[in-house]
Parts: C-alpha cells; structure tokens; sequence
C-alpha cells in the first residue's frame, strides 16, 4: 500500500497567507478569481471575509487570515471557489502561487504539538526539499462548518 | 424513481385533480355526461398504467372506483351526494398512495383500508335503482319484481328492499339464466358472494356488463375520446422541468444585470448607444418570456375550493355555493405555492366565521345558501386575489372589545380608531373572533398568519366588510418574485438595497438639520411625519457600523413592513434599480436583516435589506401604527397631496395616486405621433407634459427630467414636473355663499392650488387613433 501511495503524485494549487505556504488539491478548486471586488458583510461571523460575485451568484468567502487569527490585510486578496456538498463558497488569500506536483507518500499528518484551533483546520503537510506545504480540506473550511466548530 | 413511475404519479395527480375538480361540477349538473366521461377516463387512465407498473393497490382501488363509474356513465345509477362523497373519499385515498410512491418508491400496506373503501364502492353500486329502466331491460325481465321501483328507495332503505335490489342488479351480471332460474333472488346473492372471495374480482359489474355495449364504451376508449380533444394541447405544449425554468430564470437575471451595466457605461460611439438600446428591449422581451413560462394559471389553487367547500359546509350544517371568477389570470409558479395556503384559510374563514346558518340567513332576509365569491385578477404589476363572502360581516364592536381584552389596542386608542382602522386589527397575532374552537377556526392563528405568508412574497392583505352584507379579504400579489424593484441606500460606504414594496416616502434632512429634527424620548429618535411620531432605526448602529459624524446631511425611509411604520435613517440615497435577488449563505441568513443579496449595475453588491426583521429587531410595534394616517386625515376631510412644481405655478397630486418619482434623461422619452411617452417597467406610459418641460429643454440629451408616474384608474400615466415640493395635507375650499366644495381646487400649505385631473391626460388609444386620424386626413389631401 505505502508502494501505490509514495507513486501516486498530488497536483496541488500552493497560495500564500501570511509566511505559510498551504495547498489544496487542485481537484476540489472550482476557479481561482484574482482580486474581486469584495462587499463586507456587517454582522457576519468573524471568519467571512465578505461576498464576491462569481458568474451571477453572490458567494460567502471566507477569509483565511481572519480564521487563523491574523491582522485582515488591507490589500486585495485572490479567492478561491470551492465546491462542497453544502454548496459554493469562496476562500480569501494573500496570492494564489503555482500548482505543484507532490507526491502523496511526502504526506504526513499534523503534528501533535500543533494549536487546537489549526489542528482543526490543517490537514497534515507535505514536505518538501526546503520547506513544508499545510494541506487545506475545503470541507473544514466550509462557511457552515466553521459556524458549528467555532462559534465567535 | 425510474421516468416511467414519475412520468405516471405526474400523470395520475393530474388525472386526480381534473377528477377532483369534475366530481365536485357533478353535483351541481348530476346529468353532464361529458363530466362522467371524463372522470371515468381518468381513473380508467390510473387503473391501466398501475396494472402495467406493478402497483397493485392502485389497481384494485381504482379497479373499484372504475366500476362505479361505469354504472354512473351508463346511467345505471344516479350520481347521488353519498356515491360523490365515496368517491372523492376514494381519491383521498389514491392520493396518499401516490404521495407514498413518491416518498418511499412503494405503495405501503393497509388493506384493511382498501377493503373498506372497496366494500363502500360496492355498496354505492348496490343502493341505487336503475336511473332508466331501459337500461337494463334484458336480463332484469325474470328476476325483477315491480316493487323495487319505488321513486326514492335510497330514503328508506328497508333490509329486505335493499337485498332485493343488489340481487336484481347481481343478475344482471351473473351468467344469464342456467343457474339463476329456479333459485330466488336471494339465493343468487348468495352464492356470488360465496364464490368470489377476492377483492379484485367482487365488483364485476361494470366488467361483465361493458362488452355487451360496445358503443357506449368499453375499457379502451380512453384514446379516441381523447384524442381529437387534447392532441392539439399535447402537440403544442411540453413539460418542462422547473428547475431548469429557475435556471433560466437565473440567467436571464444575469442578463438584465449586465445591461444594467452596459446601459450604464459611458460611450461616445453612437453606434454602440444604438446596439446597448437593442439590448435592453431584447433583454426586456427575453425576461417577460421566460417570466410567462413559469406563470401558472389560479386555477391550480381555486381548483381544489370546490370540494373544501363542499366539504366544509356539510360538516357545519351550512349551504355554500362557491363561485369563481379570472381562473385565467396568470401568476408566478413559486407565489402559487406560496398563496395556497393563506387563500386555504381564507376561504374556510369565510364558511366557519362569515356565512351564516340556514335559518339564520332566511332570518334576516338573505337567500339560505351563501355565496363565496374567489376572484382573481391583474392590476398593474400586481395580481389581485379576493374571497368574498355574503356573510354576515365583521361586528367590529366585537372586534374592537376583543382588540382591548386581548390587549392588542389600548383602550382610549381602541376608542379612537375608525371601523377601517379596526378591522385591521384581526391581522394581529392572537386574535380570533370565534367564541368556540372549531375544528375548522378558532384557535388564534388565524389571520395573522394569511397576513404574515403573503408579505413574505412581498404582497399585502387588505379586508373590508359590511355588516350584514358581507366580507371581502384583497389578496395583492406581486406578479414575480426573483426581480424587484428596489432603492439602493448607502450607509457608511455601502450599499444596502430597500425592495419599494415597503417604502413609502422619503425624507431627506439636509447638513445640519439632524439635530434639530430629529427629537429623542431617552434613548429612542424620533422624528415628526406630518404631526405624527415615528420611530428611527439608525442603520449604521443596527449593523455595528461606525458611527455617522453628526450634522451630515441624512435621508429618512418611511418604511411600512408587515403593519409596522418606522423611519430607516440612512447616509444616502442611490438610484432605483431593478434588482436580482440572489440567496445568501446560511451563515448569512441567520443574521436575520438581510433578505438576500444582489449585484447592482454598476458591478458593486449590494445586501437586500429585510424591512421586516429589523422593525421587529428595533421593537418597533404593530398596534398603534398598523393604521394608515390617511385613515385620520381623511375624516377631517383631508387628502394628502404630492405638492409639485410645474413650470412657473404650483400642482397637487393626490398622493394615493402616486406609484412613483422618476429621475430620467431626457434622452429616454419617446415619442409615439405627437405624444411623448415613457417606458417603464417595460410598459408604455403616456406622459403629460404639464411642465411643458420637454419643450423647455431643448436638445441636451443628458438633461434629466423629473416624472410622477401616477395610477388613474386601472392605467399609469407620466406627469413631467419641474420639481418636486413636499407631501402635505390639503383642505377642501367651500365656494362662497353657496357652500358647494370647490372641485380640483384644494387648500395646501394655506395656498390654493389645482389639483391635477388624472383622467384628463388622453389614453394611448386616442393618441394612435389621432395619428391615424392625421395620417388619413393626410392621405385624402394627397391628389
């Protein structure tokens, strides 16, 4: 088994928060909408980052700066689209980079040390030559999800 | 699901409501043969694609309902209320198992029911006589004695009297004479019974006597009776799938936005000012289009009232005709749904609370059978629902005593209130009349609710009722539910959208002017709408948004949700625009104040803001503002007016006539033969240039111009006006000496002023018909 995975390789789309480098696999990305004009939600949960429009619908994105506690960055963000089972949403970066091929055996899981609250979020890493890629589940980052698992 | 078992509950729920719909027209014409040929072929229908799909409950059901039917269309028998009431009791039957297929795939168990209902089938073949004894001639010869044929056996059911007849009809169809011959009536019966057992082969009646009649019909004439009718309907209609009606719906909402947005980007190349025009009235058509596809006719609703009445009145020992009037009219599939349920108790209302008993009614002179009128209709964008009864009206002492029981009103307030003012009342939560519970009404929700579902769909409820004549309960429902006309307000940088169904003034206070007009009780604003207190709700503090540096200049929504009046102070006003509602996630949704969002014009978003929710947030209540103040101005013989300015002098406008206040260029009036005229919401208005504006402005296309959008009657007309003053109320003037009023003259802000005459404005058909007028007189100076 450990044979099949350490063949298998990931194609994974890399964007930026902050210093962290994170990846999701490129299967769950829907369209990747470089700096959209956002709308603010007043009231909304701490996490949403505000609404943007994609292709005549209005999504929920969420901000992922916001999420992991960071200060929101005042500069335009890219988004990313996601498709869950719960419906679109959208997810705010810094800057989406290129896609990578990983390998899937250079998976590992979180790390036991690791903050409760990005335990939760995070979904292992993958090591690289130089540095470590956080992977991103879009189903933990669902509006809905967040909602439930961590209320304000 | 496979297609098949869909495409038949499809089918067969149709098939069901048609039935339902024609059992119920029975009644009133027992001899339509037409009526019976069709119920018969509906179930007939069912029975043969149940037997074919497996469902063999369905089958023996409507196997059973078939044969009853058979005698019926034969007239063997005569439709009678208890052969009805057993065969919609039937359908009620069918339908839950249909639901049961649709829920869980299968038909579900309960024999015992079946069983039931079968034998009640069975007994409905048996109870009546022959309506013709022509008829059955033949085989009744022998068996039959003449006593049987007493006029009305159905009234004195003796025991021997019935046996006799179920064995003369069992003769009928039992194999001719070998075995029946020597033994009596009785005895036939007898063996019958003992020698069939099963469900499926106990009423054989209709089966066994069809074949011998060929030319009225035997189990397959379904298709040439049908066809030549609904060929045509089928031919030139399709189903179509309203999920993909929503879709197209979405994108053609898309569509209007981006000519929202290409109408509005600036270009100096007339070429393409003329492809955007193009656009928009493409767009406009497309969207009318597609608006119509997913109109349904009131006939879906009201269809099912014939039998609720029906129903209803005999379990409450009243006579009810139910009369219904613009089945036709069209509405949006989604406010159908919507409004079935209100219009539901609505109408039970009527029968349990509005039509009196019997005796009651002879009492008081009235015919004993009351009338419940449904009526529906167009007018403007809305569509008009009304139930009417001919009851005995609303006592409103009643009302206003349990309006101050109930604490709903406070009692001084309660004595104020006009009869109109009262009668809106029975709209609070709480209230309810009836002095006993009913299994019909009575339990307190009761119109609260019919008024709380229908300005869910943006529409209103209006009542008024006469004792002793009669109540009628308006319905007004928008026509379309996902476009809506709004005003989009800013408040600290952003924008907030306001559907106009709520909206009904705007105030606008300039720099400065925040302090010293907006009064403060403690904590709550206030401010001061023609003599009246109206609560204020600060936009930017309800949202947590940054507070507004005072003495900037603010507007004041006057918005009127579900009954509750309240002032929404805003940093600023935007265009009205016709918006898209888009849903918002439910992380969203649960905030309470925003009904969806939307995506504007100019390309921003905008969050559509839920009037309602927030006048309930802010406590603004319902009681001593569910009243209109027109409601107090007009009993000191007071109209409000819309005070404009035309050209050099001054107009009013009575302001119930005003729909709207438009801002335009110029460059958008038309002209049709010499009379300018306006599209608007994509009808034709005709625009009365009082102002003489237009031939002011020469030919600045840019310029705007302001135009009062009016309703005169059931039409819409345009007046352009220079400016517009102030909304107040005005006086009638008395001429001197005689005391007459002095018509189309009113006293505003101690000024006599015209009142404009609507009427006056000439239709568009005059304007048409003078062009052509002109065009032949034309055409007759030609040599």
């Amino acid at each position: 088994m450990s044979q099949d995975r350490t063949s298998q390789t990931v194609e994974v789309c890399s964007v930026r928060v902050g210093d962290t480098l994170y990846g999701v696999p490129i299967a769950h990305v829907l369209e990747i909408l470089g700096k959209p004009a956002t709308q603010p939600v007043p009231l909304a949960p701490y996490f949403v980052g505000g609404l943007v429009h994609y292709r005549g619908e209005v999504l929920t994105a969420v901000s992922l700066r916001r999420l992991l506690g960071m200060d929101p960055a005042c500069a335009a963000e890219d988004v990313l689209v996601f498709e869950t089972p719960g419906g679109l949403f959208g997810l705010f970066v810094d800057s989406v980079g290129e896609v990578l091929h990983l390998s899937a055996g250079d998976h590992e899981p979180n790390p036991p040390t690791l903050e409760s609250r990005r335990q939760a979020l995070f979904d292992g890493a993958w090591k690289l030559k130089d540095r470590l890629i956080v992977r991103l589940e879009p189903e933990r980052l669902d509006p809905m999800h967040l909602a439930s698992a961590f209320p304000a | 699901m496979d297609d098949l078992t869909r495409e038949f509950l499809l089918e067969s729920q149709e098939g069901l409501d048609r039935m339902e719909r024609c059992l119920t027209d029975l009644e009133s014409r027992p001899g339509d043969t037409e009526l019976l040929a069709d119920i018969f072929r509906s179930v007939h229908t069912i029975k043969g694609t149940t037997g074919f799909l497996g469902f063999s409950r369905l089958e023996s059901l409507s196997h059973a309902g078939e044969n009853l039917l058979g005698l019926l269309r034969e007239g063997q028998l005569a439709p009678n209320p208890e052969i009805i009431s057993g065969l919609l009791a039937l359908m009620d039957i069918l339908r839950g198992i249909l639901r049961s297929i649709e829920t869980t795939g299968a038909e579900g168990e309960s024999h015992h029911e079946d069983r039931a209902m079968i034998d009640r089938l069975e007994q409905l073949h048996r109870v009546d006589p022959p309506a013709t004894a022509g008829a059955c001639e033949t085989a009744l010869a022998a068996a039959v004695a003449a006593p049987v044929h007493s006029p009305r056996p159905r009234k004195q059911p003796g025991p021997s009297g019935r046996s006799l007849r179920r064995a003369r009809i069992s003769s009928q169809c039992s194999p001719p004479p070998a075995q029946s011959g020597e033994a009596g009536p009785r005895d036939i019966e007898a063996t019958r019974r003992r020698a069939e057992p099963e469900p499926r082969s106990a009423p054989p009646v209709a089966a066994a006597s069809i074949p011998a009649r060929p030319i009225t019909g035997a189990p397959a004439p379904a298709p040439e009776t049908q066809a030549p009718a609904s060929s045509g309907a089928a031919d030139s209609t399709l189903r179509v799938d309203v999920e993909l009606l929503n879709r197209m719906m979405n994108l053609v909402g898309e569509l209007v936005l981006t000519r929202n947005q290409i109408l509005q980007a600036t270009s100096a190349d007339a070429g393409f000012a003329l492809l955007a025009r193009r656009l928009d009235m493409v767009t406009a058509d497309l969207r009318e289009s597609v608006m119509k596809a997913r109109m349904q006719p009131v006939s879906h609703v009201f269809s099912r009232f014939p039998r609720l009445v029906r129903d209803l009145a005999l379990s409450l020992d009243k006579r009810v005709r139910l009369e219904m009037e613009g089945q036709e009219t069209e509405l949006d599939k989604s406010l159908l749904e919507a409004i079935r349920d209100p219009l539901t108790h609505s109408v039970r209302n009527a029968i349990d609370h509005g039509i009196e008993t019997p005796a009651a009614r002879l009492a008081s002179g009235k015919p004993a059978e009351g009338v419940v009128r449904l009526r529906a209709c167009h007018e403007g964008s809305h569509v008009i629902v009304e139930v009417h009864d001919d009851g005995a009206g609303m006592n409103i002492e009643k009302i206003r005593q349990k309006a101050i029981d109930r604490q709903l009103v406070p009692p001084q307030r309660a004595e104020q209130m006009s009869d109109r003012e009262i009668l809106q009342v029975i709209f609070l939560p709480g209230f309810s009349t009836a002095e006993a519970v009913t299994s019909v009404s009575g339990r307190g929700v009761g119109m609260d609710v019919v008024r709380t579902n229908v300005e869910k769909i943006g529409g209103k409820v209006e009542v008024d009722s006469q004792a002793g004549k009669g109540t009628i309960l308006r319905l007004r429902i928008p026509l379309t539910l996902a476009i809506i006309p709004a005003l989009i307000v800013r408040s600290r940088g952003q924008n907030f959208a306001l559907p106009q169904g709520a909206l009904t003034e705007l105030v606008h206070l300039g720099t400065g002017e925040d302090d010293s007009r907006i009064e403060h009780l403690e904590n709550a604003a206030l401010y001061r709408l023609r003599g009246r207190l109206l609560p204020l709700v600060f936009l930017n503090r309800l949202l947590e948004q940054p507070p507004r540096e005072s003495g900037a200049p603010c507007d004041i929504a006057i918005l009127n949700a579900d009954g509750r009046r309240f002032g929404l102070v805003v940093d600023g006003l935007a265009d009205p625009e016709e918006i898209v509602v888009k849903p918002l996630a439910a992380v969203l949704r649960r905030i309470g104040f925003y009904a969806g969002a939307t995506i504007l014009g100019n390309g921003e978003m905008a969050l559509i803001l839920n009037p309602g929710a927030i006048a309930q947030n802010a406590g603004v209540g319902l009681t001593s503002e569910t009243a209109d103040t027109s409601g107090d101005s007009r009993r000191a013989g007071q109209h409000d007016f819309l005070l404009v300015q035309t050209g050099s002098g001054q107009a009013a406008l009575p302001l119930e006539t005003v729909v709207r206040i438009e801002r335009i260029p110029r460059s958008r009036i038309e002209r049709a033969g010499s009379r300018p005229v306006l599209r608007f919401e994509g009808k034709l208005l005709p625009l009365d240039d009082a102002a003489s504006e237009l031939l002011d402005a020469g030919d600045d296309p840019e310029a705007q111009t302001t135009v009062v959008v009016c309703r005169d009657g059931n039409r819409e007309v345009g007046m352009t006006v220079s400016q517009v003053l102030d909304v107040a109320g005005g006086r009638q003037l008395e001429e001197a000496g005689t005391g007459a009023i002095a018509d189309g003259l009113t006293l505003l802000h101690e000024r006599v002023t015209d009142i404009v005459r609507l009427s006056a404005v000439p239709s568009l058909d005059c304007a048409i018909e003078s062009q052509v007028m002109e065009f032949s007189v034309s055409a007759e100076e030609q040599p």
